[in-house]
């Protein structure tokens, strides 16, 4: 089995939402200096997820990453887990791409790549949160996609996927090649071994440009793009407690319940 | 005339005596032979440096005793029997070698029978025999009716007290017979020449005289060589193989694990036995069971699964059963003919995560067995190798992988340069900043977490007042890899060690002063063996010279009653005692009160080896016990001076809820309050 993860790189989620800026005319987040970009939670666990379907069924993982400056580390860090190769697509025609723009890109690499049988995705990046290019890669991959999964088994030459609900999970049977975006209730990632670093240390990761992967250049301009960001501010965080008292511990429980009950969260 | 030279059944006793020899030395030095192979097994280790130290530490330690005496309490005085017994024996071992060996073997008795010497000799023994008796009733009465937490009553210990009693009964019954005997009028020794007397005085006949001699005689003689087979197959092996353990104990920083050469090594840690070097298994074998480091251990008192004793006594089981591997069928042999698993079947993995690396058990072990680095072996392995460990651990060293801090939740609120604000400080990287002498190395916890962050601000308020000068690295600052290192990830121990010390190279830093316990044993003891060459001080030393110049003069004093808790990595990992305890002196008004359990036998706050990031699953709570620890002195303030010990101690008083009488404080706080 050949499985291709497409991971990304974001600014620290855990970065406290306050020590953002916006650039308010390129209409652009300014994370703060000094604090290392991680790898994508969510792609984290689909690179989990492909090292469990390798761990039981033996497969070949490629990592690719689209991306700019440290690109590469993101790779690494996927080499690292267990991954086998690893790609990043570097190219100033890259940058400031939407969803739409990045799955075209990631599209391209992967037809060059050629022979799969599963592409996995995060559910949705945790910077922006749009949880776009999976649907849309699959669509320009002409393959069937199976979103938000918690389980990956291989089964009867295809997959069998458990899908979250609200409020439970359905089981989805899926054909390959297909294309699943994983969710977090698929497992910690695992820490990279002792091994994993030293062999990821010396795998080398070819950089495609976009004469690589032979681009369309209208297709990743400005003026193609798909969405149009109007508006872009900090979330402002007002916190006020208040401590809900009474003569014992049951009345100020009942008495908490009453204005939960109130506010209309219970 | 000795009974050596007599017949019996028509054989001479010279043969019997040397035929018996030959087979109880072919017994005790095949075994010794087999437990050399097996020890050879481990990997290499280089253990003979400084040979003149080392034979003066092991005199120092085994002659007079000291590695009992030191671990002599009011409450544990056996290291006292141990040292009467050691001493005791040690004539005996030299009478029997004199007086059996060449006198009666070789047929020289009439050399000494009769001289000052035989009656000095047989005197010293008399009393050395006194000694060792009381010993050994002692020891039994210890453990058969005492029973303390530590010992196990075992029936090896039950074989080896009757027949060192049995020794001490028949020395005399051989002096008193034969000078019954022989009709000797002599009052030296004082105990063999009593029995005599009253053997004479009771009119034992001549041929019943002549027996008993005989039979003591060669019942003494058959014990003796029979106790030497029994050494090395029981824990008395502890007496051949301790003092070479103590021999070849670490020189080097106490604690510190081996670093991995990660460009060398093809497996990490330990999984296989013949994994550990041969000091590892040295360890084993000098292991006498006493149980100190059990009774010491914070796992073991809060009721977790590791005990420091069966974890070594059970890796010396597995080493005798996997046996020596045959030489044709290759390295893992060994391992594959044990179908034990080491990680799992004879160390549990709860017991390796037990483990707070507080170092109490290598500290009071008598015989020098080097317990944490085992410990961090084993994890290695699990960590490097397997991806095996606790959900928390993982997600420490996660954040620790992507933060560069090992901290989450609120803490991960703060970024790492936060806590300069509001300060005049110099911070390297900005304004200009490309150069400092002296670094304050703050450490993650007391750049991030709120608790912590206010200690940092105190520790930089006092230095100014002193006008220590200093720069900070402000955001810059990286975590100093301790964490990872004492959870087994030594990976990114090496590389954040590696990054930081170019940093410190990069501004020129020649000194640097730490505030955590933690990130100070790293950067002094553990950061040379990568480059390092940098002067590194925790802050209490530092501020008690100043004080001690009077630079800083504390004169505000403090109006309570304060006790100190020693954070392990100060403590026993560096020996620094005096410092805090030499600030505290100088407060006018801190009412000093020590706990029981204080510097080298100091209790963990729980927080070491990785603990701070981990759940207390099994057993109590290691800071409640050690909140009852600080109750029981009536400190009104426990003061320490780790970031960590001060967050374990705080919350031990809120979980005892004791906030309206007792709160925990860092040193350095202590100080600042008093120089105002």
């Amino acid at each position: 089995m050949h499985i291709i993860v497409c991971v990304k790189q974001i600014p620290d989620p855990e970065i406290p939402s306050a020590k953002f800026k916006i650039d308010p005319a390129t209409k652009k987040v300014v994370p703060p200096a000094g604090v290392p970009p991680v790898i994508s939670v969510f792609d984290e666990r689909a690179v989990e997820a492909a090292c469990q379907l390798k761990d039981k069924n033996g497969a070949k993982i490629t990592v690719i990453s689209m991306g700019q400056g440290k690109v590469a580390d993101v790779v690494k860090h996927a080499l690292s887990m267990g991954a086998d190769d690893g790609i990043t697509l570097q190219d100033s025609a890259f940058e400031n791409l939407d969803s739409y723009g990045t799955a075209y890109v990631l599209s391209k690499a992967i037809q060059k790549i050629g022979e799969y049988d599963l592409v996995l995705c995060g559910r949705q990046a945790a910077d922006w949160d749009s949880g776009q290019v999976g649907s849309i890669l699959a669509e320009m991959l002409g393959i069937p996609v199976v979103t938000i999964a918690r389980n990956i088994q291989a089964a009867d030459g295809g997959l069998r996927v458990e899908r979250v609900l609200k409020d439970g999970y359905e089981v989805v049977q899926a054909p390959m090649p297909c294309l699943v975006t994983v969710s977090n209730e698929v497992g910690l990632p695992r820490l990279p071994t002792g091994m994993g670093i030293i062999t990821a240390t010396r795998k080398k990761i070819p950089a495609w440009t976009a004469q690589d992967i032979e681009i369309d250049p209208a297709q990743v301009a400005p003026e193609g793009a798909h969405t149009e960001i109007v508006k872009l501010s900090v979330p402002i965080r007002d916190v006020q407690c208040e401590i809900v008292t009474g003569k014992d511990a049951g009345e100020a429980a009942v008495e908490l319940a009453v204005r939960l009950r109130a506010a209309n969260i219970i | 005339m000795s009974p050596v030279s007599a017949t019996y059944w028509g054989l001479s006793g010279y043969v019997i005596f040397w035929v018996l020899f030959a087979v109880a030395f072919g017994l005790f030095v095949r075994r010794l032979f087999f437990l050399f192979r097996l020890m050879r097994q481990g990997k290499d280790e280089n253990r003979f440096d400084n040979i003149g130290q080392r034979i003066r530490m092991m005199v120092v330690e085994v002659v007079p005793q000291w590695c009992n005496l030191k671990t002599v309490t009011r409450k544990d005085l056996a290291g006292l029997g141990h040292a009467l017994m050691f001493w005791g024996f040690s004539f005996f071992l030299v009478s029997y070698i004199i007086f059996i060996g060449l006198a009666g073997g070789f047929g020289l008795a009439h050399v000494i029978e009769g001289t000052a010497f035989e009656k000095v000799f047989l005197t010293i023994l008399d009393v050395a025999g006194v000694a060792v008796t009381i010993a050994i009733l002692w020891a039994a009465f210890r453990r058969y009716i005492i029973r303390p937490e530590r010992l196990e009553p075992s029936a090896e210990a039950a074989i080896i007290l009757c027949t060192v009693f049995a020794l001490m009964v028949l020395n005399v019954c051989v002096v008193g017979f034969n000078y019954a005997l022989l009709d000797v009028q002599s009052s030296w020794p004082p105990i063999g020449a009593a029995l005599a007397a009253w053997l004479t005085s009771a009119g034992v006949s001549q041929g019943a005289l002549d027996a008993g001699y005989k039979i003591s005689w060669w019942l003494h003689y058959v014990l003796i060589i029979g106790f030497m087979v029994y050494i090395p197959y029981s824990k008395h092996l502890h007496i051949l193989t301790s003092p070479a353990n103590v021999f070849f104990r670490s020189l080097g920083p106490k604690m510190a694990p081996q670093p991995i050469n990660f460009e060398e090594a093809e497996t990490f840690g330990v999984s296989q036995i013949n994994e550990f070097t041969w000091k590892d298994l040295l360890d084993l074998y000098s292991c006498a069971e006493c149980g100190r480091c059990h009774v010491n251990c914070p796992a073991q008192l809060s009721g977790k699964v590791l005990s420091p004793r069966e974890t070594i006594l059970s890796l010396k089981e597995h080493l005798l059963e996997t046996g020596v591997a045959k030489p044709e069928a290759g390295a893992d042999a060994s391992a594959e003919s044990s179908a034990k698993q080491m990680i799992g079947d004879v160390v549990t993995e709860d017991a390796i995560w037990d483990c707070t690396t507080c170092g109490a058990c290598q500290e009071i072990c008598p015989v020098g067995v080097e317990h944490v680095r085992k410990m961090i072996d084993l994890r290695r392995n699990l960590v490097l190798m397997q991806s095996r460990m606790p959900e928390t651990v993982q997600l420490m060293l996660r954040n620790m992988q992507t933060k560069g801090h090992p901290w989450a939740g609120v803490q991960s609120m703060r970024l790492r340069g936060d806590w300069t604000g509001g300060l005049d400080l110099k911070i390297l990287g900005e304004g200009g900043n490309d150069h400092a002498d002296t670094l304050l190395w703050v450490g993650c916890t007391g750049a991030l977490v709120d608790r912590n962050v206010q200690v940092t601000t105190s520790l930089v308020t006092v230095l100014d007042a002193a006008g220590v000068e200093f720069g900070v690295l402000g955001g810059e600052e990286a975590c100093c890899g301790d964490p990872a290192r004492r959870v087994g990830y030594e990976i990114q121990f090496q590389t954040i060690a590696e990054q930081n010390i170019e940093v410190f190279k990069s501004y020129g830093i020649k000194r640097i002063i730490t505030a955590c316990p933690h990130c100070y044993n790293a950067l002094k003891n553990e950061y040379p063996k990568f480059g390092a060459d940098f002067e590194v001080v925790h802050y209490t030393r530092l501020v008690a010279d100043l004080i001690g110049k009077g630079t800083l003069n504390p004169a505000g004093g403090w109006d309570s009653a304060v006790t100190y808790h020693d954070p392990c990595y100060l403590g026993r990992y560096n020996e620094e005692y005096a410092a805090p305890r030499q600030i505290l002196q100088a407060i006018p008004g801190a009412n000093i009160r020590e706990m029981e359990r204080s510097q080298s036998t100091s209790l963990c706050c729980g927080g070491g080896g990785g603990h701070m990031w981990m759940e207390e699953k099994t057993g109590r709570k290691i800071n409640e016990i050690r909140i009852e620890d600080v109750t029981s002195t009536g400190a009104e303030t426990v003061v320490t001076s780790c970031p960590y010990c001060l967050q374990m101690l705080e919350e031990g008083i809120e979980r005892k809820q004791l906030k309206s009488s007792l709160r925990a404080m860092d040193l350095i706080e202590l100080v600042e309050k008093a120089i105002n």
